[in-house]
């Protein structure tokens, strides 16, 4: 009983970051209505700058953390630059097609700037870890959940409270309604992308963190648990994000102590399928529009 | 030709199996993240009919393609309702599934003192179906082109026929379609059915050419560069798909100089790419263009004759 206790909250821990990752994806969905594929190799090719002067030139954690976001947030604007900016809007399936692409490409910048397998990632210093009760808390995964709990307060606030998170509100809600409101379409998609980013840094920055080792499997990686929780939610809601994120965790944290470690990952895929089968909507999303419902949207 | 260029070569054909897969799937609307499913699983039953039940090539080629073509029909059926992105990620996670369990499945088996049979994360040793009867890799390759010839056919003749009309008219309606009085989940689970045959077919190939398959190989890049070839090279044509693996493959064997920059040179010229082409280089629009400047020739010529 307790190990089932005691896997929930490491599992609901490190679902922080697949919530955060989640949430990366689920914006970019909201605002453009496509998919970015490149969202996990952005954020591998941030972290393999910072790690790059810290293996070269060593510097300390916050030059690291900083270049880490820094280079994530320019690899975004990239992406969105060329990949969804330049694309004709009505041609989804070509952004989609483009940014995986530019995943393919950014991975290469990334492995041509540290050639080896795996590289040491310098691990955070608050890490400490203690008990409460029969439960432990490790450090790092504490420091990641409330990393992650502030992350979203500020993403609350930013979007609940400004002018900009009205705007970004407005085009998720009818794209075309906020264009004829005088609402600038291009600088807000720029701007989302770059926010994106910069949470998709910060979740990054933590996982690298906790794992103290970075490889080149990270893009793949990111991408795809990002892309699973967000399905689990429902695509382009907040709540959803984060609710999938925390489940996500919490099934591949069972399925690793129950199952064993092959079993990991594939418990996630078979919740995914089977609940895109059962409830396509995920846990949080709108229903998915029936036939009916389409054909009078249409009249 | 050396071994090498015969390697490329087949890879090129095989590779082109999985594109038409995609491709057929583009045509009528959906977006497969999922088709290595069908080629790694049509890859392990074909190797394991060959191996371990001793059967020839071609019942290994046909049994591959049935059990990629009824799961694919039977993950089809399931995921009807979804449409977009749903069935994109619904594809990814399927095919993920059957690579994970491909990674935990050991079933061997003792054929002339000899254990064969798919052994979990080492993969499925031993198909050596080709090399027992002394077929050389050129015979073999000529044997997946002509293969490769007849499925392209095969395809052409569809879309030439009604069920052409039909597939893409799902492509750019389906509230429309259903309206003309056509059963739309019928050819829906039709062409999830034929795009599975169609990568059953080169994974079955696959594995007698490699004599070697490993999950890891069906894993999602292959299936998204399956996709990616057929929005390359076009989704007005059956040839395009093709092209696109041609210009990947080729482009990517032939210029030796850029090797370990290929990822960033391609990636940016294909981004740039579907900036101005977003629906590929042989696109509905030049392919019906290229169609009437080539009646109007032929039609010259004859009138002139």
């Amino acid at each position: 009983m307790i190990d089932f206790v005691q896997n929930t909250v490491d599992g609901i821990m490190f679902g922080s970051s697949y919530a955060l990752l989640a949430i990366g994806f689920t914006i970019v969905f909201g605002v453009m209505r496509r998919l970015n594929l490149a969202f996990g190799a952005t954020i591998m090719l941030g972290a393999y700058a910072g790690t790059w002067l810290h293996v070269h030139h060593e510097v300390n954690l916050v030059v690291v953390a900083l270049t880490t976001l820094a280079c994530t947030v320019l690899a975004g604007i990239y992406v969105e630059r060329l990949c969804f900016h330049a694309v004709r809007r009505d041609a989804a399936l070509a952004s989609m097609v483009s940014s995986f692409v530019i995943w393919m490409q950014l991975e290469e910048v990334a492995i041509h700037l540290l050639p080896e397998r795996t590289y040491a990632f310098p691990s955070l210093f608050i890490a400490g870890s203690f008990e409460i009760g029969p439960l432990l808390f490790r450090g790092e995964q504490t420091t990641m959940l409330v990393l992650a709990a502030v992350m979203v307060g500020a993403l609350h606030l930013l979007l609940q409270r400004t002018r900009y998170g009205l705007a970004l509100r407005a085009i998720c809600e009818n794209p075309r309604a906020a264009d004829y409101m005088g609402i600038d379409t291009p600088r807000v998609m720029l701007c989302a992308f770059a926010l994106v980013s910069l949470i998709g840094g910060v979740a990054g920055y933590t996982i690298l963190a906790t794992d103290e080792q970075i490889t080149p499997f990270f893009g793949l990686w990111a991408t795809f648990k990002g892309l699973i929780a967000m399905m689990l939610g429902g695509m382009g809601s907040l709540p959803g994000a984060i609710l999938g994120g925390l489940v996500l965790g919490v099934v591949e944290a069972h399925a690793l102590w129950y199952l064993g470690n092959e079993y990991k990952d594939l418990s996630a895929y078979v919740l995914l399928f089977a609940m895109l089968v059962l409830r396509p909507g995920g846990f949080m999303g709108q229903r998915i529009l029936g036939r009916e419902e389409l054909a009078f949207r249409r009249v | 030709m050396d071994d090498y260029v015969i390697t490329v070569l087949s890879n090129i054909a095989m590779i082109s199996f999985i594109a038409l897969s995609a491709y057929l799937l583009l045509i009528t609307g959906e977006i497969s993240f999922g088709q290595q499913a069908y080629f790694g699983l049509s890859a392990y039953a074909a190797g394991a009919a060959t191996t371990m039940f001793a059967l020839p090539i071609w019942a290994g080629i046909l049994i591959g393609a049935c059990v990629a073509g009824f799961v694919a029909m039977a993950v089809g059926a399931l995921t009807l309702r979804l449409s977009g992105l749903y069935f994109s990620i619904s594809t990814l996670a399927f095919a993920e599934m059957v690579r994970l369990i491909l990674l935990i499945v050991q079933v061997q088996v003792e054929v002339d003192g000899e254990m064969v049979g798919p052994d979990g994360a080492n993969g499925f040793h031993d198909i050596r179906w080709m090399f027992e009867r002394n077929i050389s890799l050129t015979e073999f390759m000529l044997f997946i082109y002509g293969l490769l010839a007849l499925v392209l056919i095969a395809l052409l003749l569809v879309e030439r026929s009604r069920l052409g009309s039909v597939f893409r008219m799902l492509g750019s309606d389906d509230l429309l379609t259903e309206m003309q009085g056509l059963n739309t989940v019928r050819y829906r689970i039709l062409a999830a059915g034929m795009a599975g045959a169609v990568a059953g077919v080169g994974g079955a190939l696959y594995a007698h050419f490699t004599t070697y398959v490993e999950p890891q190989f069906f894993n999602v890049m292959l299936g998204v560069h399956a996709l990616a070839y057929g929005l390359i090279g076009g989704l007005g044509t059956a040839f395009g798909p093709l092209i696109g693996v041609a210009i990947d493959v080729g482009f990517l064997e032939a210029v030796r100089f850029i090797q370990g920059y290929r990822m960033i040179v391609f990636g940016g010229l294909v981004a740039v790419l579907l900036i101005f082409m977003p629906r590929g280089i042989l696109d509905e629009e030049r392919v019906h263009r290229l169609k009437t400047l080539f009646s109007r020739w032929s039609h010259a010529r004859a009138q002139g004759r």
